[in-house]
């Protein structure tokens, strides 16, 4: 992102904004609702203090939007979930359409932010929003409780055996290659445009799809919501407490270990060692990776008690590329997932992606 | 990086009884899966000592019996060694996959069933092969007799390069040698670009349906594997091993698998640490000689005893 500084000369200055100004969008909806988000805010029936409440995933389906569910694969055969929804008018015989990828945050699950991928479609966007590995209706996890005697000989064995199945099993290394299965997917999918793909990700997920967009040149539009990301250089391997060392071998001796709270929205257990997997994922530290060709759009809620608010920016400024910042004022991170808030949000999503994805 | 052929290493457990060091079959658990890994414990060890360890990883479809030897020797320079089988290789458990599913809500994080599953061996995922080293170096540390601040690694070939990778994201790993590494990624743009046609086709295939996979032996050409090969870039990492972190290259004279200057001495010169290139004369890749194997066995144990 180009940073507009009144210390640079008259000339430069002007043509710095037009650009910049060329690249972003309007975000006037921002200060039209700001009396009702400041409404919002000081509301008791809006607080959301440790995630959102069932009623934020509510959504009418809009008219003519139509969905269907689906299941796609990653690493080697892993079934995940998807629910399509298809805008107004959409027939795969008569045109192409773009299309984009919605994902949740640390143990949420896809219904919750459905309602997204329901406002995407109303937009004209074709939208999945998925369940990534052992989370919703996504596959579990999936281990031997007997000894595994197939040998080398073949390279696939089927046969009948005690297993244990693990949920909630948080990974972001493992949500990137899910978010880019799902760009797999959604590229043959009858009537998508496989050049006009974007992602959309909230709180954790909105971390997963920059660490996507480092990766994937597919990816041409971006949206991540109330999302930590930062620009710091990783100086070398993050450290391991005490804790997460202790467990880390109980953990490779006993193919047992601790558990932490993973919950916000849904109050489930994860492996404490995911917290550490987590803190290997720097996808701050490698903004360069990103091509140009990939445009994105950070959602900061102004009071977010979770995501340091310079991260974004940080991120932005080390971007050569375009990357607009819009900051939600005097929501909390989890109010952003309802009322005028929501509206706010996605309204600028789906801007971004009718923008970028044209 | 470049898929290599099966490489023609030779194991020779048979030396382990000759030095008079004791092997012992183990398994750790890498991500749920039941690896396997050759323990050696050098003369005189006990539960009570404070020994320095380290862990061999084999090279690209190989097992850990073409490294066995490797760990006697570093046993038998005093060092507890153990040499490991990958998840999906040798005696460690494969891939298992649900052939039908089975519908478990969030809140049951743990559940038993009987149920057919698929399983799937020699996948080759590079990614996956350094997360099962780091496992390793835990059930090492968790060694009664093993220093757990003293755990080394060690990799050959493509494992070489998951040297560098686990070094630079494991901070529990002060010390590595890679030898005849592979570090692909010294030419490669980091910036991301599209795939070939025919690697996006195959991507877009096996996230359609499990029918693309590869069913038959042997891999290492298959869509699935040049995919994990094409996303893996352990040159990109070099710069990220601590200056704290010691790691050696060791490389053979003619090796014609690798091209040393672009991998082993390319990534020797981005570290921040110690380091050296030691070059074993007149081999190759495979370091196949008893000469070769004497030189780069004793130049990693070396290595190890004065930086563990």
């Amino acid at each position: 992102m180009r940073v507009v500084r009144t210390s640079i000369p008259a000339l430069c200055l002007a043509l710095a904004i037009s650009n910049e100004a060329v690249a972003q969008i309007p975000t006037d909806i921002v200060d039209r609702s700001r009396t009702d988000l400041q409404k919002q805010a000081s509301s008791a029936e809006m607080k959301r203090e440790g995630g959102t409440q069932p009623q934020d995933w509510v959504y009418a389906l809009p008219d003519g939007v139509t969905t269907h569910q689906a299941t796609f694969y990653v690493d080697g055969g892993f079934p995940l979930y998807g629910k399509l929804f298809f805008p107004r008018g959409f027939n795969p015989r008569e045109g192409r359409w773009p299309a984009v990828i919605v994902g949740h945050g640390i143990n949420a699950i896809s219904i919750g932010i459905e309602k997204y991928a329901a406002r995407f479609a109303d937009r004209g966007l074709v939208a999945m929003a998925i369940d990534y590995r052992s989370y919703g209706f996504s596959g579990s996890e999936v281990s031997l409780l007997e000894a595994d005697t197939t040998t080398d000989e073949r390279a696939v064995w089927e046969r009948e055996a005690r297993v244990q199945l693990k949920r909630t099993d948080l990974n972001n290394f493992h949500e990137v290659e899910d978010y880019r299965a799902a760009i797999s997917f959604l590229q043959n999918e009858p009537g998508v445009d496989p050049d006009r793909v974007g992602i959309w990700g909230s709180s954790n997920g909105g971390s997963v799809v920059i660490m996507v967009a480092e990766q994937d040149a597919r990816v041409k539009a971006v949206v991540s919501q109330v999302a930590g990301v930062g620009s710091r250089p990783a100086a070398g391997p993050v450290a391991i407490p005490a804790v997460a060392l202790a467990d880390s071998i109980q953990r490779a001796r006993t193919g047992k270990g601790a558990e932490a709270d993973g919950g916000f929205s849904f109050r489930t257990k994860i492996d404490l060692w995911s917290n550490q997997v987590n803190r290997e994922f720097r996808p701050g530290s490698m903004i360069d990776r990103i091509p140009e060709t990939t445009k994105i759009l950070s959602i900061i809620a102004e009071h977010d008690e979770l995501i340091p608010a310079a991260g974004a920016p940080d991120a932005a400024r080390a971007f050569k590329g375009t990357w607009q910042v819009v900051v939600v004022p005097f929501m909390t991170h989890f109010q952003m997932y309802s009322g005028t808030a929501f509206e706010v949000g996605s309204s600028l999503a789906a801007d971004w992606f009718l923008k970028y994805l044209k | 990086m470049r898929i290599m052929i099966a490489l023609a290493v030779v194991g020779c457990a048979a030396s382990a009884a000759a030095q008079d060091v004791t092997p012992r079959d183990v398994r750790f658990f890498s991500e749920g899966v039941e690896c396997y890994g050759r323990l050696y414990l050098p003369k005189g060890f006990t539960s009570d000592a404070k020994a320095a360890a380290v862990v061999l990883a084999p090279g690209w479809m190989q097992t850990e019996a073409s490294i066995d030897k490797y760990a006697a020797r570093f046993a038998a320079r005093g060092l507890v060694a153990m040499a490991i089988d990958y998840r999906g290789w040798g005696r460690s458990g494969g891939y298992v996959y649900l052939a039908e599913p089975i519908r478990v809500d969030d809140r049951q994080r743990f559940s038993q069933h009987t149920a057919k599953v698929k399983i799937r061996r020699r996948r080759l995922v590079p990614n996956d092969q350094v997360i099962d080293i780091r496992n390793a170096v835990a059930y090492l540390q968790g060694e009664p007799g093993v220093d757990p601040a003293r755990v080394g690694i060690w990799g050959t070939d493509v494992g070489g390069g998951h040297v560098v990778v686990a070094a630079a994201t494991d901070a529990r790993i002060k010390v590595g040698v890679a030898q005849v590494p592979v570090i692909e990624g010294r030419d490669v743009t980091k910036q991301a670009a599209l795939r070939s046609p025919q690697l996006h086709a195959a991507e877009i295939r096996l996230a359609r349906s499990t029918a693309a996979q590869p069913a038959g032996t042997p891999p290492g050409t298959d869509a699935e594997t040049r995919l994990a090969v094409a996303d893996y870039h352990p040159f990109w990492f070099a710069d990220q091993v601590a200056e704290t972190t010691a790691i050696l290259f060791i490389v053979a004279e003619h090796d014609t698998h690798v091209d040393n200057d672009a991998n082993a001495i390319a990534a020797s010169k981005m570290m921040r640490g110690p380091t050296g290139v030691t070059v074993v004369d007149g081999a190759t890749h495979g370091l196949t000689t008893a000469k070769a194997f004497e030189t780069a066995a004793d130049a990693a144990a070396a290595w190890f005893l004065k930086y563990l």
